[in-house]
């Protein structure tokens, strides 16, 4: 049968019904649009977690001594050789910095608290949140800087504020405690409340001064492109032969998880919502079927073969799958554009940071997911039509006729 | 020797109805020869439309033989049934049976498409065809908006305009007047005559019977009379 002739038939058997099949069309477009949306927070929210988890210090890349996630501290340190970053000159790399974080104890007249003490260079930091901190007071001038900025709510735990002396106290190479006051340059302000109690920031040079080492205890990554982490895995883990070398990945189990779950969630969500969808298309389509049975079977008697009468139910399916389809996709994509730039959920300010998202959520439709969703639909269409077709051509012409 | 368009040799056709065996046709013998018109008549639940219809290949019979245009029929799968339809057999329905969606023009080019004809061609014979038959100014309507005589000489354009070797008519005049159905059988007389177009009808209807060159008479299943 000429795809041309199948076409026109279908086109214009779909205008007799034009009711049923307006609904089962909005039936389609809103599951879809459904479907589309919450893929749009759950994309957004994977996002989020996923830069959060890479800007909280992270990077793309680490490196470890292999000991250090068991036993923080400066005995698990190393030193790397001068200029090891050449060794990723096929990988574009935003940044790298060198870090010592160590547990330590810091205190104040009235409070006492265990913290992360950072030591960092502040003008390699860009590739981590504290380079995009606000901070009240001053923030860090070098890697020499003896002065500490610390989080505010740390600060309000504490009672104290910028200006004021803390001491800090944590463990040496050697095993004993060192300890020192700094005075606290700067409070700084950080999308999550957990990173403003735990992270206490000094110049790298400083706590080197502390801890009578000079071993930095975390290389940290950052690339232009999530897609190099292999490549950069591979010619880092060559330069550090005795060092753990991870991916956020690794170093974020939980995270990389649900961004995993996120990626599954189109699918979860599309085939429970479409699923039950496709048993009402089912039967709408059946009903049309058997309602034209006789107009079928007369179409077989005039010489059309059983298979293109199947064509033409499945045809008639499509069309009405594509159409709904198509619709929700664009009433997706109307109602995804006035948060395209994100959502001020500060209100909900402590739960989100819980889930590991800042104050402004931004939503993502991504042309991929819209391109899944078009095709599995057209394959569901399809699908959705094998039963009543099949039921159309096993009525014989005449039987079909006497109808 | 007259060449046979179609061979019947003890054709027998029964149904199951409420598990009771309905005999509809028993070891007919029949033959149609070119260009002939001929009526299958005879009351309700003869057989005759049964005959009709394995002839059109729409049924299959429990035993027999059957060929149309020297095929035979039993050997035929349900695909090449329907191609054995399609290009040999043009078929005219009690209920006209034309697609409600496709306009009356759209409705003759129905089969050629099917055949793959091309639009041009399929455009001048769908219209000379229903010019011949008094209808080109209907060409443009479709069967909803059109009367029951117009729709069945709709339906008749369609089922002569490929040529086919045989038109199956059964009770072509079951839903027309009889002004209609007069004008209906002087149609289906001309084109028996000048087109040579071989003609076999089921019917009861006497006026029918009438303007067949061979009457065939059916009763229980069996031929009593020609």
């Amino acid at each position: 049968m000429p795809l041309k002739l199948l076409l026109q038939l279908s086109w214009r058997n779909l205008w007799r019904h034009r009711r049923r099949n307006g609904i089962m069309v909005l039936a389609i477009a809103l599951a879809v649009t459904g479907v589309m949306l919450m893929n749009t927070l759950m994309r957004g929210m994977a996002a989020e977690m996923r830069e959060a988890a890479i800007d909280n210090l992270t990077g793309h890349i680490k490196v470890i001594h292999p000991g250090y996630m068991a036993d923080p501290g400066i005995g698990r340190g190393f030193e790397p050789e001068q200029g090891w970053e050449q060794a990723l000159a096929d990988v574009p790399v935003a940044g790298w910095a060198q870090r010592v974080r160590v547990p330590a104890v810091i205190m104040s007249e009235r409070e006492t608290r265990g913290v992360q003490l950072v030591g960092v260079d502040p003008a390699r930091e860009a590739i981590s949140f504290l380079g995009s901190l606000s901070v009240d007071g001053e923030a860090l001038s070098g890697a020499e800087d003896r002065r500490i900025i610390i989080g505010a709510t740390l600060a309000e735990q504490l009672e104290t504020s910028v200006g004021r002396r803390l001491v800090i106290m944590t463990q040496g190479a050697d095993g004993l405690n060192r300890e020192a006051g700094y005075r606290i340059a700067g409070t700084y302000d950080a999308d999550s409340n957990a990173l403003e109690k735990v992270f206490v920031f000094t110049g790298a040079q400083t706590v080197a001064r502390l801890l009578e080492s000079p071993a930095v205890t975390e290389v940290s990554l950052r690339l232009e492109s999530g897609d190099d982490i292999p490549l950069a895995l591979a010619e880092l883990g060559a330069v550090f032969e005795d060092l753990d070398v991870k991916a956020w990945q690794d170093l974020e189990p939980q995270v990389a998880s649900m961004v995993l779950v996120a990626d599954f969630g189109l699918y979860i969500m599309y085939f429970v919502i479409m699923g039950a969808l496709v048993f009402g298309l089912v039967n709408a389509l059946v009903t049309a079927v058997m309602e034209r049975v006789r107009e079928l079977g007369m179409l077989r008697a005039l010489g059309m073969r059983p298979r293109s009468v199947v064509a033409q139910v499945v045809v008639e399916s499509t069309l009405v799958m594509t159409a709904g389809v198509v619709a929700g996709l664009a009433l997706a994509v109307v109602c995804y554009l006035p948060f395209s730039g994100g959502i001020d959920l500060s209100a909900f300010s402590e739960t989100m940071q819980m889930m590991g998202v800042r104050n402004i959520f931004t939503p993502r439709l991504e042309v991929a997911d819209m391109v899944i969703v078009f095709v599995l639909s057209l394959v569901l269409g399809v699908l959705a039509s094998l039963y009543p077709a099949r039921r159309a051509v096993k009525v014989t012409p005449l039987d079909a006729m006497r109808r | 020797m007259t060449q046979h368009v179609v061979e019947c040799q003890g054709v027998s056709r029964t149904y199951q109805d409420d598990a009771v065996p309905v005999h509809a046709l028993r070891g007919v013998d029949f033959a149609v020869g070119t260009g002939e018109f001929v009526s299958l008549a005879g009351p309700s639940g003869s057989g005759k439309s049964t005959l009709l219809h394995v002839i059109g290949g729409l049924d299959r019979p429990n035993e027999g033989a059957i060929s149309v245009d020297g095929e035979d029929i039993n050997a035929l799968g349900d695909s090449e049934l329907a191609d054995l339809r399609l290009n040999k057999i043009g078929f005219v329905f009690q209920a006209y049976n034309l697609i409600p969606v496709l306009s009356a023009q759209e409705n003759v080019e129905f089969i050629m498409q099917l055949q793959g004809v091309d639009a041009a061609e399929r455009g001048e014979r769908a219209l000379g065809t229903l010019d011949s038959l008094g209808m080109r100014d209907l060409a443009d309507r479709r069967p909803g908006e059109m009367s029951g005589g117009q729709q069945q000489r709709v339906a008749i354009a369609r089922a002569i305009v490929t040529n086919p070797v045989l038109l199956l008519a059964d009770e072509p005049s079951a839903n027309l007047d009889t002004g209609t159905t007069g004008e209906l059988l002087e149609l289906l007389k001309r084109l028996n005559k000048e087109r040579g177009v071989t003609i076999v009808t089921a019917t009861h209807d006497p006026m029918v019977m009438g303007y067949a060159s061979r009457q065939v008479h059916l009763r229980d299943g069996e031929i009593v009379s020609e």
